[in-house]
């Protein structure tokens, strides 16, 4: 039987909508679940997807993607590429498979609410392959690590993680039931799909993949580009309804949901890919810094993309692209330092090499995080490792919840952001965290962070040992440096020269 | 007499910190507390120099015999503990 070609039959099937007739509109559309801009159907019809792909297509590109990756792994499942990678580097993957993998999972439901609950018949047929993609990623994301279990136990967090209270999860669960569980339809698009996967995605998937590449892990290289390929296609869902709301007078509405995505994103990845990029990856592995990658990748993207759509960059742009130089290094330091609570090991990635090339990257950096190190490495060197480790917990900021940290040293300029909501004291870690809170306070002000669990007495013992079981953190799976400390042998020996000389 | 949390900014150092003290604890108790979990660790001793104890976005050092009973904190509240040089 001859087949029609795509352009032939594909408008119309894509513009395919239903004229309820048995059930009102709103009815087969809750605002709660479809959203609530006061657009009727007809305006949603204008949606207009420029990724354009058949169901028949995307089967067929999906099995060949699938294929390659499965490939590399196969091949390389013997290579011990594993085992003989750098410390710093299986801390790496380790992060990146707990932080990602089951949220992936979970953006199935955000895609399938677009599905389901959108009134643009274009988003939903997107959405459609978006959700399958989600559930792609989600397995071969828990498949992949799965043969390093028996390796190693921190390797049984890519599918633990989102099971625990462990605080960099909670962070992490909080921004993603913030922007993709708890949204209608159309915000999941700008929120999910726009504002996060078109920047802050390309970086972990593509940027990563690059030091994966350089740093011999040709699965993982592999694994993450064939993700990146479905997530540059279903990311492109959000631009065509931001223009709808545009066209129809919402753009305040629209921006403001963009402000706050973007902004969300920024600060988790802070604590995520900074640290990956600028001490875990070694340094000879290292394609370039976290800043200039959010440069090429996000800074320059973004900025395109929302001025071709006709939105205007954030408010906070400016000091967005001041923090680009000093958030992470905090979050560096910050989970260095309370190392046991997370299920990686975090790798110091501050010998004198080390140390050049941040200086080099961030000038300024020995006279602020390096003053900092400077104490921590005398600690290490004396074999004063009590003191190498914290007493008690960081202050969490009630928006990203992580760390409320800033530049320390002689630029020292750390700040609390506080606000007081109905009799109760809140903690943010910036304007930008405490203005997202003050925009829908209901919406956050019930949430507890790990710092209000701790007081409430939700955490038995009040100490670490209760605070690791609170975790879920169990022995094999704590944390600590990466590389045992013999990062520290060559201040050992500076030392002894200097003793001699 | 009872248990009172603070937020810790120490000065030199890059994150804030829970702090917890006591209710009759004086400014100078105060400072000492919050030192513990950041000079040594993370910030250097300044022999000869002390610590004074302020509200975050004030100028003014709290008196050093001051109770946090006295202060007028909220509970969880930052303050910031500054190095004093000595005066001549």
């Amino acid at each position: 039987m001859a087949l029609l070609t795509r352009m032939d039959w594909y408008d119309i099937a894509r513009k395919t909508n239903w004229s309820p007739t048995y059930v009102t509109e709103s009815e087969l559309f809750p605002a709660e679940l479809a959203g609530d801009y006061g657009l009727p159907q007809t305006a949603w019809e204008q949606y207009d997807e420029p990724y354009k792909q058949t169901y028949p297509e995307y089967v067929k590109i999906q099995r060949e993607k699938d294929a390659g990756a499965y490939s590399v792994k196969g091949a390389l499942e013997r290579s011990k590429i594993f085992e003989n990678s750098d410390p710093g580097w299986k801390s790496v993957i380790k992060a990146h498979y707990g932080a990602i993998s089951r949220a992936e999972y979970a953006a199935a439901s955000a895609e399938a609410r677009m599905v389901r609950f959108s009134k643009a018949p274009g988003m939903r047929n997107m959405a459609t392959m978006g959700t399958l993609d989600e559930v792609r990623h989600g397995q071969i994301q828990l498949y992949f690590p799965h043969e390093h279990v028996s390796k190693d136990r921190q390797m049984d967090w890519a599918f633990k993680a989102y099971d625990t209270n462990e605080w960099a999860i909670i962070a992490a669960r909080h921004f993603f039931d913030d922007i993709m569980m708890t949204r209608d339809a159309i915000s999941v698009s700008i929120m999910l799909t726009f504002s996060f996967e078109t920047g802050f995605t390309n970086m972990q998937f593509l940027g990563l993949a690059a030091d994966a590449a350089e740093a011999g892990d040709h699965t993982f290289a592999s694994l993450i580009s064939s993700i990146q390929t479905d997530e540059s296609r279903h990311a492109q869902i959000g631009g065509p309804a931001l223009q709808v709301l545009i066209q129809n007078g919402k753009k305040a509405e629209a921006q403001k949901k963009v402000d706050i995505a973007f902004w969300r994103a920024w600060k988790l990845f802070s604590a995520l890919t900074g640290p990956m990029m600028d001490y875990y990856t070694p340094i000879e592995h290292r394609k370039q810094s976290f800043k200039e990658f959010m440069e090429e990748w996000i800074v320059a993207q973004f900025e395109r993309a929302l001025t071709d759509l006709g939105l205007d960059l954030p408010w906070y742009w400016d000091h967005f692209l001041e923090e680009l130089s000093q958030q992470h290094h905090g979050m560096h330091l910050g989970i260095w330092f309370w190392r046991p609570t997370v299920w990686w090991n975090p790798a110091a990635g501050v010998t004198p090499v080390e140390r050049d090339w941040l200086e080099e990257k961030y000038p300024g950096w020995n006279d602020t995080w390096g003053q900092c190190w400077d104490v921590i490495i005398d600690n290490v060197v004396d074999g004063n490792m009590a003191m190498t480790y914290p007493e008690t917990l960081p202050m969490v900021c009630n928006m990203s919840n992580l760390p409320i940290n800033y530049t320390p040293g002689k630029q020292w300029n750390v700040k609390d952001f506080p606000l007081e909501y109905k009799g109760r004291l809140y903690h943010f870690g910036s304007e930008q965290d405490r203005w997202c809170f003050e925009q829908e306070p209901e919406r956050y002000a019930g949430h507890l962070s790990l710092v209000d669990r701790f007081l409430a007495g939700m955490i038995q013992p009040m100490d670490l040992g209760g605070a690791l079981n609170f975790m879920s953190l169990a022995p094999g799976e704590i944390g600590d440096d990466a590389h045992n400390y013999a990062w520290a042998d060559v201040y050992k020996a500076m030392r002894e020269i200097k003793k001699a000389s | 007499m009872a248990l009172f949390p603070l937020s810790s900014n120490f000065e030199g150092d890059f994150v804030l910190q829970l702090l917890p003290v006591d209710t009759e604890n004086t400014m100078d108790e105060v400072a000492a507390a919050a030192a513990h979990h950041s000079v040594g660790r993370r910030v250097r001793a300044r022999p000869g120099q002390i610590l004074r104890v302020r509200k975050q976005g004030s100028e003014d050092f709290l008196p050093r015999t001051m109770k946090v009973a006295d202060a007028g904190f909220k509970p969880t509240e930052t303050i910031e503990i500054v190095w004093e040089a000595p005066k001549h």
